[in-house]
């Protein structure tokens, strides 16, 4: 997490920001840092778009990019044709919206070659990322093993309002027809 | 070697568009993964399936229905959830596997044993 790659190929304009639209809670955020970067109308500090399904759509817009890692972990591609990735492209992100630039410096500060704010940051996304099926996210399969007693309480509460068809266990069994 | 080799994908993509003459009506048997980019135990069985697609005979073709962009085949086929491989056989589903675990001796033994029945 929070490698940065660059590509030889990248046209954008602004640096785009990819985001999981099958997973709640990746939306939501989304959804922020779109309000927020839109309220500078044709000043906005960067685009925000929905991974899709097309790996050739990703691919045309870096070369680097996998369609996979893509969902896996948040992306932000620069117009430079480099990717911050995680807690590192959070934190790119923070320092280009107006509303959080203010704070977001912290996330470069060194101290004996560490960058303590931007480790916390890290640890923050990865954590967030493990626990997003217990706030909704349809999509992040299998939860961690930490996780999966706060999702299993999650799962049964909301079963109680609203059935999810969803495969949630692994059934390994091979079945004639 | 079947699939797409100059992306490095072993593993056809198949729409509704080009489901009936690449899976129904194949001469050879065809497991297709029904998927989706954004589910973690299909990325998870990703890497193996591919080894897989490069072991089985030429004969046999693995591909890949993406249920995002294609819900009416994956509702056609009672798809429930991702990954389900179903084994097809002159036009006929001969069986499946709903999230199958994700090594390469697993997968091939849920792509090879329904042709074997």
């Amino acid at each position: 997490m929070g490698a940065r790659h660059t590509a030889m190929v990248n046209t954008l304009a602004r640096p785009m920001l990819l985001f999981n639209d099958e997973c709640g809670v990746c939306r939501h955020i989304a959804g922020w840092v779109s309000a927020a970067a839109q309220g500078h109308g044709k000043d906005s500090p960067l685009d925000v778009q929905a991974i899709g399904e097309a790996p050739q759509a990703l691919h045309a817009l870096n070369p680097a990019l996998n369609i996979w890692d893509a969902y896996d972990t948040v992306h932000l591609l620069l117009p430079d044709g480099s990717m911050r990735l995680g807690g590192e492209a959070v934190a790119e992100v923070l320092r280009r919206l107006p509303a959080t630039r203010w704070f977001a410096w912290c996330f470069a500060i060194r101290l004996f070659g560490w960058q303590p704010f931007q480790q916390v940051l890290n640890l923050a996304y990865t954590i967030l990322a493990d626990v997003r099926p217990i706030f909704g996210c349809e999509s992040c399969g299998t939860p961690s093993a930490w996780v999966r007693p706060f999702v299993w309480v999650s799962t049964k509460t909301k079963a109680m309002f609203r059935p999810d068809k969803r495969l949630t266990t692994k059934a390994a069994h091979f079945t004639p027809r | 070697m079947h699939g797409n080799t100059t992306t490095g994908d072993a593993i056809r993509t198949v729409s509704g568009d080009s489901f009936n003459s690449v899976v129904l009506q194949a001469a050879g048997p065809v497991t297709v993964e029904f998927m989706s980019y954004s589910c973690a135990h299909c990325r998870a069985v990703e890497s193996a399936l591919q080894q897989v697609a490069l072991r089985v005979t030429p004969e046999q073709q693995i591909c890949r229905v993406n249920v995002a962009q294609e819900p009416t085949l994956a509702a056609q086929y009672g798809v429930h959830g991702t990954p389900t491989l179903v084994a097809f056989m002159n036009g006929a589903e001969v069986g499946r596997v709903e999230g199958p675990p994700p090594d390469v001796a697993s997968l091939l033994q849920a792509v090879t044993l329904p042709f074997q029945a």
